[in-house]
C-alpha cells in the first residue's frame, strides 16, 4: 500500500502511525472484550464438561462448533477463559500502573525540582529499594499479605515505583534548568506552581510512556504470580493460570498454552509500543 | 508609602557572589539606575553580566552559595524582605527580556497564558483585562495576527517572533525595571536591528529603566545613557556613555571600543583588546590587587 514514489517524509509518517494504531487497536479490542465479557464469551469460563475435554481449535480435525479455540483438560472453553482473563489482566494493569505512576512520579518531581534534602532522602530510598531482588520481593510480599488481586497490585506498586521516581527525577532536573522556569519565577510563580504548571506538562509524555510500559509489566507480573499460584484462586480464569495449566498438557493440548501466551505477548508489546507512540503524539515539537 | 521623585529605580550596593569552591563571581559590584534610564552592562564573556541581572531578579543559580551586599528597588531593600515578599515585589516591579527566545518560552504551553499568567497572578488583573493588554502589546510589537499567535505553541513561531513576544510580555505589566540580557545575540543580523529598535521605542514610550547587557559597543552607543564595564566580576568603570566613547578612563574600556568594528572600519585593521592588558588584569584580579584600578588607567 505504501507507494514507493511517495516522499520519504510522508512514508515515515505512515509507518509511525501504524506503530501507533496497531497496538491501540489491539488494546481497544481487549478493553472491549473485558467490558463485554458476559456478552461476548460463548461459554461460561468456569463450566467444566468432561465429555468435551481437550477439544482442538476450529481449524483442526475433531473440533466442536462453538469452541473456537478448543477446551482445556477439564473441558472449559479456552476462548471464554481468555476473554474473562482480559478482565483481570486489564483491571490489575490499570490500577497497578496508575498507583505506581502517581506515587513514583510525585517523588521524582519533588526530588528533581526541590533538590537538597528532598533529593537526598528520596534518592537514597530508591537506591536501598533497588537493592532487593524484585521477584523475590514480590513473592515475599504476597506471601505476607496473602494471595489475591489487592496483594498483586500492592506488590507491583511497591516494587516498581522506583522506575518512575528515577526517570522522572532525571527529566525534572533537566527541565528545572530551562529558561522558561526562570521566566515563570520572575513572573511571580511560587515553586510549587512552577513545578505543577510549568514542569509537569513537560515531563507528562514520559510519565505516560512509563505508565504504558508499567501496564505491560503489570500484566506479566500478574501472570507470573498466577503461574506460581500466588494471585487469585486457580479456578478463576487468568492468563497466567491458563499458561500454568497449559504447560502440563503441552503434548496433547498445546492450544491451552499457546493462545494465552500469544495474547500475553501481544498485550505487553502493544503497551510498550503505544507508550512510545503516545509520548511522541503528546510532544508538540515532535508531533508537528 | 511615598516615593521621592529622585529615588533610584535600581540600586546595587557592594554585591558579592561566590561559588562553593571559593571562586568569586561578583566582587563588590555597585551601580544605580535612575527612572527611565538605560544602563549598558558590558564586559567579556564570563565577566558576570548575567549574574548581576539574575541577582536582581532573584534567580541566581542554586550553586551560588554566598551572596552579600544589597539590592534596592525604588528604595526598598530586597535583603530585608522575606523570600515571599521579595518574589512578589520583584515580579511586580521588574521583568526580563532573555537572551534565548527559544528556551525562555515553555514549549508545551500556548503563548497566551504565558503572557497573561503574571498579569493575573501578580497584578491581580481579571483574565479579560490581561487578555486585552496582551493583545495590545502584541500589536505594538508588530505581530500581525495576535489572536492566532496567542493560541500557538512557541515552536510554531520564528525566533524573531518569539523575541517580540517576550518583549511584549516584559512590557505588559508596565514594570519599572527591565533586565535585557543580550536580547539580540541569538537572532540573525537583520532581525537584531528590528528588535533593538523595538526595545528602544518601547523604552522611550513607557519610560522604563533598562539594564541592558551586551558585548556590542555599537549597541551601547545607540541605546544607553550610562555604561558599566565589568571584568571578572568587578566594576572597572562606570560613566556616562558619551564620556566612555570620548574619553574612557580605563585602558580596557578603550580596548573594547577599539575592538568594535565600525562602518568605516574597513580602512583600519581589526584590533582586539591587547592580550597583555587582559593578562595584567587577570593577575591583578587573582591577587585582589588594588592596582587593578590604577594599573589599567591611562
Ligand atoms: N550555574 C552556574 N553555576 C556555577 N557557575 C556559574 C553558573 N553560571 C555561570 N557561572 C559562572 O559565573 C561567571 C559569570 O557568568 P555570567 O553568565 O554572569 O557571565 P556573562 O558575563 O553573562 O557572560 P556571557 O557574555 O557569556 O553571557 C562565569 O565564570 C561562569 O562560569
Ligand atoms: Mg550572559
Amino acid at each position: 500500500m505504501v507507494d514507493a514514489t511517495m516522499p520519504l517524509r510522508r512514508r515515515r509518517f505512515r509507518v509511525r502511525n501504524l506503530r501507533f494504531w496497531i497496538p491501540l487497536t489491539w488494546i481497544m479490542m481487549l478493553v472491549l472484550a473485558a467490558l463485554c465479557a458476559p456478552l461476548i464469551a460463548p461459554h461460561d469460563p468456569l463450566a467444566q464438561d468432561l465429555f468435551l475435554e481437550r477439544l482442538p481449535p476450529f481449524f483442526m480435525d475433531g473440533a466442536e462448533p462453538g469452541y473456537w479455540l478448543g477446551t482445556d483438560s477439564l473441558g472449559r472453553d479456552v476462548l471464554s477463559r481468555m476473554i474473562y482473563g482480559a478482565r483481570i489482566a486489564l483491571f490489575v494493569s490499570v490500577i497497578a500502573a496508575v498507583s505506581t505512576g502517581i506515587f513514583g512520579s510525585t517523588l521524582g518531581l519533588l526530588a528533581g525540582y526541590y533538590g537538597g534534602w528532598w533529593d537526598r532522602v528520596i534518592s537514597r530510598l530508591v537506591d536501598i529499594w533497588m537493592a532487593f531482588p524484585p521477584v523475590l520481593f514480590a513473592v515475599l510480599l504476597v506471601a505476607v499479605m496473602g494471595t489475591g488481586l489487592t496483594s498483586v497490585i500492592a506488590a507491583i506498586a511497591l516494587i516498581d515505583w522506583t522506575r518512575f521516581a528515577r526517570v522522572i527525577r532525571a527529566e525534572t532536573m533537566v527541565q528545572a534548568h530551562m529558561d522558561y522556569v526562570d521566566s515563570a519565577r520572575i513572573g511571580g510563580a511560587r515553586r510549587f506552581t512552577t513545578l505543577v504548571s510549568e514542569i509537569l506538562p513537560n515531563v507528562m509524555p514520559s510519565i505516560i510512556a512509563l505508565l504504558m510500559l508499567e501496564m505491560g509489566i503489570a500484566v506479566i507480573v500478574e501472570a507470573i504470580l498466577s503461574f506460581v499460584n500466588l494471585s487469585i484462586s486457580s479456578d478463576d480464569p487468568t492468563w497466567g493460570s491458563m499458561i500454568a495449566e497449559g504447560r502440563g498438557a503441552i503434548h496433547f493440548a498445546w492450544w491451552v498454552l499457546l493462545f494465552p501466551l500469544i495474547t500475553l505477548f501481544l498485550t505487553v508489546l502493544s503497551f510498550s509500543t503505544l507508550g512510545e507512540g503516545i509520548k511522541k503524539k503528546f510532544d508538540p515539537v515532535l508531533s508537528s | 508609602m511615598t516615593t521621592q521623585p529622585h529615588e533610584n529605580t535600581l540600586e546595587i550596593r557592594q554585591l558579592n557572589a561566590t561559588l562553593p569552591n571559593g571562586m568569586r563571581l561578583l566582587r563588590d559590584v555597585s551601580l544605580t539606575l535612575e527612572p527611565g534610564e538605560v544602563r549598558a552592562l558590558v564586559g567579556e564573556s564570563g565577566a558576570g553580566k548575567s549574574m548581576i541581572g539574575r541577582a536582581v531578579l532573584g534567580i541566581l543559580p542554586s550553586a551560588v552559595v554566598h551572596s552579600s551586599g544589597d539590592i534596592l528597588l525604588e528604595g526598598q531593600s530586597l535583603n530585608a524582605m522575606r523570600p515571599k515578599t521579595r518574589r512578589s515585589i520583584v515580579a511586580k516591579m521588574s521583568a526580563l527580556i532573555p537572551q534565548d527566545p527559544l528556551t525562555a518560552l515553555n514549549p508545551v504551553r500556548k503563548i497566551g497564558p504565558q503572557i497573561t499568567d503574571p498579569l493575573v497572578r501578580i497584578h491581580r488583573w481579571s483574565r479579560d483585562r490581561a487578555l486585552k493588554r496582551a493583545l495590545e502589546l502584541l500589536e505594538r510589537v508588530h505581530i500581525r495576527n495576535p489572536e492566532r499567535v496567542m493560541n500557538s505553541y512557541p515552536h510554531e513561531l520564528s525566533g524573531g517572533m518569539r523575541q517580540r513576544i517576550l518583549i511584549a510580555a516584559a512590557f505588559a505589566p508596565s514594570p519599572r525595571l527591565i533586565v535585557a540580557d543580550e536580547p539580540t545575540t541569538a537572532l540573525d543580523v537583520t532581525v537584531q536591528k528590528q528588535i533593538l529598535k523595538l526595545i528602544r521605542e518601547l523604552q522611550r514610550e513607557t519610560g522604563t529603566a533598562v539594564l541592558f547587557v551586551t558585548h556590542d559597543m555599537g549597541v551601547v552607543a545607540k541605546i544607553s545613557q550610562k555604561v558599566t564595564v565589568l571584568f571578572a566580576g568587578r566594576v572597572l568603570e562606570d560613566a556616562p556613555t558619551e564620556a566612555i566613547f570620548n574619553d574612557a578612563a580605563h585602558l580596557y574600556t578603550r580596548g573594547l571600543i577599539a575592538a568594535t568594528p565600525t562602518p568605516n572600519a574597513t580602512a583600519e585593521p581589526f584590533r582586539p583588546v591587547p592580550q597583555d592588558l587582559i593578562a595584567q588584569l587577570q593577575r591583578d584580579t587573582q591577587a585582589e590587587d588594588v592596582r587593578f584600578y590604577q594599573g589599567g588607567r591611562k
